[in-house]
């Protein structure tokens, strides 16, 4: 029997569950104690065989009223993604107006998944008069 | 920097800047030499802001002198440039009996240099005066005041710089020879020759005394560590109240004493350093000053400490020593034209304007002959209002007439925008965070410039096209920040 | 350009969740509202907040912290909320008229009733006295944050961070995903003080050291930031001699705590809870000033937006209803609510006797695992609620079933 106690993610509960299972982890393999809904069991199963996590982080905006943009991935990655993933996003430059929910990048890191903005950035005045 | 300079003034503290004041109401040229890259950045600027009253000098000293002759003046200065001041008074306190001696010396000490007005205090009576304190009895200094230290050394060398004295910041002085017809001051920042020298240079001014003099006496560095309470309790403290003095002891002890701002400092303790540039508060002496404190002050919030700062003063005493020592203008036969001077400890900053008269009375006016400049020849920089202090009729006024007043940055202390760029476009040149802090106030509440930091940020990026690395605290060598997070890459 | 309003039923002060979702709750129990806020945009502390773990309890759905904030600006403005940006209370009396000052403008604005909704501000290293020099490279946590999401400025290379609260786990993970190094996370309590889901995903996923029972007791560097000294603290919160250790950094940030930023409150007479460092409240959420309400983080610091917004949403509905002419609180008979073992602080300070529902909001003094929660009132136990594992890091939430109104002299939330 193989045990693990993780810290299940999915909501701000944060729920510290026993994990077993016996020789592959699947649905029927694995038992799961200490969560409080069932999507701990589903999360304990991905944290097993394929952890996953959503990058959030920013890109230059030009001519905006703020200089950079806060994106996320559409969804959870692969953690073995996520640096690349991260690389790939900082290189974008998006030009003002930005709004909720463009695409920045339409499949990160060879995911599937796209980064979106999640912060929208509008274009600034036209040039301030002198004084 | 090819002329040479009339007078060169060495240290632009709260002593420089008054002579430099001086200096710019005669016609000639005048250059201040200063190690840190604004004004008042070592002990001036973190002191207690006190208006000596003269009862804590011995008669007959030149530090009794310097202290009521400069507080007349600068009481005067504050006025002509409108630097925060007040005559509040001061309690000394003696808990016991025993204390009534330290307190009966310091009246003798201040009938002998002309204070006016002492008298020995009942506990109601003290009360009466400054509620929460308690005591066996006091004694009731009316005449003793506050002064805000760095608005009065910025106010004094902003005036005279807009009156033609140059200021050479972030310029240590390393070596000085002595030619002819002037001294080549050699600094951080190139040469600077000048006809004439005046070393007010602090804690480093036995180093630079010795420059030109060999046996010219040492100054021993002496931490003051101080507490400051957040500016909710200012309403409690009307004047100042100090412990009295032990008999034995040569100072007093842990003071309390309100600002101008209306903040309480706590301090300051009393340690010799070997280090002054690392000046450093600790955790015993900051726990001692609110043990101490509270002896005299019960009801002390200590929850409502919002910073800890660290001055250090000039001694010519050396530790273990102990003794007095008094304000020392040192000079050095065979060299003329250079006036050192050393142990500008307590009272000090009362004494500038005071030491400053007489250093252009005593060295520099006899040496060369310098024409008064015409009054109408002179500007005079004010120190600015505080808007946040302004009744609100006329905040309203200034709002409608300068926008930039109703955009307020430091929410704790309610400094506007156009405060914080009356404070970077300063006439020194000065483009430090501190520099602004200083001037402004932004920075100096409750939340230690969480809220402001950010906005102010984004002004000088927004305003004056600042970048990331153009911020730094009090010079090149503290860079706020380590440039852009994110930089356009061009494929 | 038109003057703006004078008089208003019902003044918010603060455009961040709590506010905003109190402005939508009370426009739309038809009360005329307007919002004010420093910023230029709504959302208040969301907008820095670009992580993700927002609104799975108000939406069902897993947001970062600015799309959290947009929900709400969305429905202030659907309700018909009239939002003020870029405008700050000056001034607040105990009669509700609020100084506002924006660029160009500085007015008086009269409310019927008005909602704080002002947020916090971050402890910082002054009221630690936190000993050492003071070079430039100390910020705190919430600071940082500002500036690596807003500005674009990076605020160093090397960064130790003091306090596990939450903030400061996601600028370990931040900074680290920006290229920093992050050399540890120092943790006075034997505990750490953020999520555990933040320990997980912020410092486990990356390696970063945890020192618990530890923390920073000089700071050197004349400067910038040279490096710092490490302690191991005993259960007195006394440094342990002879444990210190340097840490070579040229980044501190201080996550050591949020203040309910009070002052406009205590100017206007609101009495504040020594605990919370905010209002005191009735469960209306009015403070002992009349027509004054308080919620959010003003009130008490959230560990979860989606709480706070909610908060906001009921003081709403119950500022709205006092402008349409409720109670005056010295007609009500109020119960006071208090403190019992296990707990450190409990919301709302007091009850209205005839309250029929009542929702308490408490938090533990310690880590504890299988305890119950308990309501009682006059011996009576009127709710309990079992805690596998509570926190002090997390708000716990029981309903009370008052029936037909209270007749004991106290409440009491307990620990058992």
């Amino acid at each position: 029997m193989s045990e693990r106690q993780m810290t299940c993610i999915l909501c701000p509960n944060g729920c510290e569950i026993d994990v077993r299972w016996t020789g592959t982890p699947t649905d029927d393999t694995i038992r799961v104690e200490g969560n409080l809904c069932p999507r701990g069991v589903g999360y304990a199963l991905e944290e097993l065989t394929h952890p996953k996590r959503t990058l959030t982080t920013s890109v230059l905006v030009r001519d905006g009223v703020e200089p950079q943009a806060s994106v996320k991935t559409a969804k959870p990655i692969p953690c073995e993604s996520i640096e690349t993933a991260r690389r790939e996003v900082a290189t974008a430059t998006l030009d003002a107006p930005v709004t909720i929910g463009q695409t920045v990048v339409d499949d990160v890191a060879g995911t599937g998944v796209a980064v979106v903005v999640t912060r929208a950035v509008p274009r600034r005045a036209a040039e301030r008069s002198a004084g | 920097m090819d002329e040479t300079y009339d007078v060169a003034v060495i240290g632009a503290g709260v002593v420089g800047a008054a002579i430099a004041r001086a200096l710019s109401r005669y016609r000639g040229s005048f250059v201040v030499v200063e190690k840190g890259h604004d004004v008042g950045t070592a002990a001036s600027g973190r002191n207690s802001g006190v208006i000596h009253a003269g009862i804590n000098c011995l008669p007959d000293t030149l530090r009794a002198r310097f202290c009521m002759e400069g507080r007349a003046l600068l009481q005067e200065w504050c006025e002509e440039l409108n630097v925060p001041y007040s005559i509040c008074g001061k309690l000394v306190v003696a808990r016991v009996p025993e204390e009534m001696a330290g307190l009966e010396k310091l009246v003798a000490n201040g009938i002998s240099n002309g204070v006016p007005d002492l008298r020995i205090v009942s506990p109601s009576e003290a009360a009466a005066l400054q509620p929460g304190i308690e005591c066996f009895a006091a004694l009731h200094v009316p005449t003793s005041g506050i002064v805000s230290p760095y608005a009065l050394t910025i106010a004094m060398a902003e005036d005279a710089a807009v009156n033609g004295v140059q200021f050479l910041l972030g310029a240590e002085v390393t070596g000085i020879q002595v030619h002819e017809d002037a001294f080549a001051v050699a600094t951080s920042r190139g040469t600077i020759r000048a006809r004439q020298l005046v070393n007010s240079a602090g804690i480093h001014a036995g180093r630079v005394a010795r420059m030109l003099d060999p046996d010219a006496p040492e100054v021993y560095p002496c931490t003051g560590e101080y507490l400051i309470l957040d500016r909710q309790v200012g309403e409690r403290m009307k004047m100042s109240v100090y412990p009295a003095p032990r008999v034995a002891n040569a100072g007093l002890g842990v003071h309390i004493t309100p600002t101008t701002e209306g903040n309480i400092l706590l301090g300051p303790s009393s340690e010799y350093t070997d280090d002054p540039e690392t000046v450093c508060c600790t955790r015993d002496v900051t726990d001692r000053l609110i043990d101490d404190a509270r002896v005299l002050w019960p009801d002390l919030p200590e929850h409502l400490v919002i910073g800890a700062y660290a001055g250090v003063r000039s001694k010519l005493a050396a530790p273990g020593v102990g003794g007095f020592s008094d304000f020392t203008f040192h000079t050095t036969p065979g060299v003329r034209r250079a006036v050192h001077l050393l142990g500008i400890e307590s009272p000090g900053l009362t004494a500038a304007p005071g030491l400053a008269r007489y250093v252009l009375d005593e060295f520099v006016l006899p040496q060369a002959s310098y024409d008064p400049k015409p009054t109408e020849d002179l500007r005079l920089r004010r120190w600015p209002d505080r808007f946040d202090e302004l009744p609100e009729a006329e905040k309203v006024r200034r709002v409608e007439a300068d926008p930039d007043h109703g955009d307020i940055v430091c929410r704790c202390e309610g400094v506007t925008k156009r405060e914080i760029l009356h404070a970077v476009d300063n006439p020194l040149g000065v483009r430090t965070l501190s520099g602004i802090k200083f001037r402004s106030r932004a920075s100096m509440g409750r939340c230690s410039g969480g809220y402001c930091l950010p906005r102010i940020v984004e002004i000088l990026q927004e305003e004056r096209g600042w970048s990331p690395d153009d911020f730094v605290l009090r010079g090149p060598a503290s860079p706020a920040f380590a440039g852009y997070l994110l930089v356009e890459r061009h494929v | 350009m038109s003057e703006p309003k004078r008089h208003t039923d019902v003044a918010v002060i603060g455009g961040g969740p709590a506010g905003l979702a109190a402005a939508a709750a009370a426009a739309n129990a038809g009360a005329e509202v307007v919002l004010v806020d420093r910023n230029p945009r709504l959302g208040g502390i969301l907008n820095q907040c670009i992580h993700d773990g927002f609104g799975l309890h108000a939406f069902g759905e897993v947001l970062t912290g600015p799309e959290f904030g947009e929900r709400y600006v969305a429905r202030a403005t659907e309700a018909g909320v009239d939002l003020r940006v870029s405008t700050m209370v000056a001034e607040l009396s105990a009669d509700r008229e609020l100084v506002c000052t924006s660029p160009g403008s500085r007015t008086r604005l009269a409310a019927s009733s008005v909602i704080l909704a002002m947020g916090c501000r971050e402890r910082t290293r002054g009221m630690l006295r936190i000993p050492g020099t003071r070079p430039s490279g100390v910020y705190t946590a919430g600071t940082a944050q500002w500036l690596t999401n807003m500005a674009n400025v990076r605020v160093g290379r090397r960064v130790l961070i003091l306090g596990s609260g939450d903030i400061g786990l996601i600028m370990a993970r931040r900074l680290t995903w920006e290229g920093a190094e992050v050399v540890g996370v120092v943790e006075l309590l034997p505990y750490p003080s953020g999520l555990p889901r933040n320990i997980s995903q912020c410092l486990d996923d990356y390696g970063i050291p945890l020192y618990l029972s530890h923390s920073v007791t000089c700071i050197h560097g004349v400067d910038r930031l040279e490096r710092v000294t490490v302690s191991r603290f005993d259960d007195d919160r006394r440094p342990i001699p002879g444990t210190e250790f340097d840490v070579a950094c040229d980044t501190l940030l201080l996550s050591v705590g949020l203040i309910p930023e009070n002052e406009l409150s205590r100017r206007a007479g609101v009495l504040l809870d020594p605990t919370t460092s905010g209002a005191q409240v009735d469960d209306r959420y009015m403070t002992n000033v009349d027509g004054i309400f308080s919620c959010g983080n003003v009130l008490h610091i959230h560990d979860l937006a989606d709480w706070a917004a909610e908060e906001g949403a009921r003081a709403g509905v119950r500022a709205a209803e006092y402008a349409a002419g409720g109670a005056r609180r010295e007609a009500l008979d109020l119960v006071p609510i208090e403190v019992g073992p296990g707990i450190r602080y409990v919301l709302p300070q007091a009850t209205a006797r005839s309250a029929k529902r009542l929702l308490v909001s408490f938090r533990v003094v310690e880590p504890a695992d299988h305890r119950t929660a308990e309501v009682v009132a006059g011996g009576r136990d009127l709710a309990s609620l079992s805690l596998r594992h509570a926190h002090p890091a997390t708000m716990v939430q029981i309903e009370v079933d008052c029936g037909d109104g209270l007749d004991a002299e106290r409440l009491e939330v307990r620990l058992r």
